[in-house]
């Protein structure tokens, strides 16, 4: 065994008892092959516990020469019982789109990370990034050369920055998906590299593109942007297909609920009643959709996929404002375009995309969420701004405010009156 | 209206080394102040730029980023201690 010194840590070593694999079992691995900072971390962990508070500062450093972002910088505030975690700084590394890896990069990647910070990894962080766990101050630089010049791969955002963008995994293995995702999260990443490694906002931005409305990504609930593949036609519809389901050839759900018995596929109950806008019915032993109705909800292709799937005039439909709960509650993203072409070079998605910055970058608060922007300066607002019409689906209630408030150039003549006609026909 | 890069990079360090003396760290909204007629992307644009020269710091806590003047407020060392090898 290498030269490291275990800690105490009766209260770690119970996580391991549990059912499942314990990161306390990973990280003292590790440490056990001599990677001390991995066994002054479970030590420190332990004081927490038996505290009852954090040990770790954040804030600092921020990262590399000429980037805002990448680096999160942590300290340890009782560096003399646990010196190797003195400075144990998170770094964030741009994942290629959909977490596509060779695992010649992977190995080198551990290498790369066992020599010059803790060996530990986190694949990956909610933002989509590959997080690389614990270094000090000194290795930031030569970790930032290794990864650029021998992996060709960026750090990601952290900070007031765009956020790494993310996507599914689209084209690549999904038959429902209705847009090139990894493209889309290509175009985004190259194009907004200056907002994605400084500091341009009141606060984090997020862009997450799905394929499909299964929404694979959760771009709807995590993103300030949401680009969600739809499409414009009808769904296609594989009749012989439908009979084999109703007839028990071939499984629903893709065989995925095999685990017991379920009885027979009964399509009445399992899709059409389903349906949310009750938009399917069976007429004879065809299966009809009123597609003018459907909300693409996806239950009944995910049910039967080799029946039913995705029209194939395609695009995305744009949401904005999703964010978690620390003001105000978690919001989910809000309707903006009902639907937008997404072809490279992708314009119109990115005229849109320099409007609302330009109003958040004006008017949004410190540490104020773009979604928390539109709930405070109102959904009229930010339509008004991204020059979008108001159309039904962006009413979520009815108005509870009774007030209208119009624009000058919305009423005849404007604001300007002439005082003194006025006054020669009122006295003052 | 156009203006200059360095006049307002000029007018952005003056403004932040004056309100270093009483809050050490700001956010890039603060800055906006230094000059009302920019626009928040040339502010932005300006005062990354004073990052890369070194006249001014970033200070992250992960989440946010604040911008701040060297020297003014706790430095890295003197609030973390040095490393040692």
């Amino acid at each position: 065994m290498a030269d490291v010194k275990k800690h105490d840590t009766p209260m770690c070593d119970e996580l391991k008892s549990g059912p499942w694999p314990s990161f306390v079992d990973d990280i003292e691995q590790k440490g056990l092959k001599g990677k001390q900072d991995c066994l002054d971390l479970l030590g420190q962990l332990e004081l927490s516990y038996v505290h009852k508070e954090t040990h770790w500062k954040h804030g600092g450093i921020v990262g590399v020469f000429g980037y805002g972002g990448g680096v999160i910088g942590r300290y340890s505030d009782v560096p003399d019982k646990f010196p190797s975690i003195a400075h144990f700084h998170t770094m964030r590394v741009n994942q290629p789109a959909s977490k596509f890896y060779s695992s010649a990069y992977l190995r080198k990647v551990c290498d790369m990370w066992d020599h010059r910070g803790s060996g530990m990894t986190n694949f990956h962080g909610s933002t989509g990034d590959m997080i690389l766990l614990g270094t000090t101050t000194d290795q930031l630089e030569p970790v930032f050369y290794d990864l650029t010049h021998q992996m060709s791969v960026d750090l990601g955002g952290s900070g007031s920055n765009l956020r790494t963008p993310a996507c599914c995994i689209g084209k690549a293995r999904c038959e429902w998906s209705c847009l090139d995702t990894q493209q889309i999260c290509y175009d985004l990443t190259q194009t907004y590299q200056d907002e994605l490694h400084r500091p341009a906002f009141p606060y984090k931005f997020k862009f997450k593109v799905s394929g499909c409305p299964n929404d694979c990504v959760a771009a709807i609930a995590r993103s300030c942007c949401s680009i969600i593949g739809t499409w414009k036609d009808d769904i296609r519809i594989d009749q012989e297909a439908v009979k084999a389901y109703i007839g028990g050839e071939l499984k629903p759900n893709a065989g995925a609920f095999s685990g017991r018995d379920w009885g027979p596929f009964d399509i009445q109950k399992e899709v059409i009643d389903l349906c949310p806008s009750e938009c399917m019915w069976m007429d004879g032993d065809e299966l009809k959709i009123d597609n003018k109705e459907c909300t693409r909800c996806m239950h009944c292709i995910n049910v039967m996929p080799e029946a039913l799937r995705p029209g194939t005039d395609t695009g995305a439909t744009i949401l904005c404002g999703a964010k978690a709960p620390i003001l105000d509650g978690a919001q989910m993203s809000t309707l903006a375009i009902p639907f937008i072409r997404m072809e490279a070079p992708y314009d119109e998605f990115k005229d849109f995309v320099d409007k609302i910055w330009d109003w958040w970058m004006e008017l949004g608060k410190n540490r104020e969420r773009f979604g928390e922007l539109i709930q405070r300066k109102s959904l009229q607002e930010f339509l008004r701004i991204a020059e979008l019409k108001p159309i039904p689906q962006h009413v979520k209630e009815p108005r509870s405010n009774p007030y209208v408030f119009w624009q000058e150039s919305e009423v005849e003549g404007g604001w300007e009156r002439d005082i003194k006609a006025f006054r020669a026909r009122h006295a003052a | 209206m156009a203006i200059d890069k360095e006049e307002l990079k000029q007018k952005i360090l003056e403004f932040a080394t004056k309100k270093a003396k009483h809050k050490s760290k700001m956010y890039i909204k603060d800055l906006y102040k230094a000059a009302p007629d920019a626009s928040p992307r040339q502010i932005k644009n300006a005062a990354n730029e004073l990052v890369r020269e070194g006249k001014l710091e970033f200070f992250s806590s992960g989440s946010t980023t604040m911008y701040g003047v060297p020297g003014f407020g706790k430095s890295e060392k003197d609030q973390f201690g040095e490393l040692e090898e």
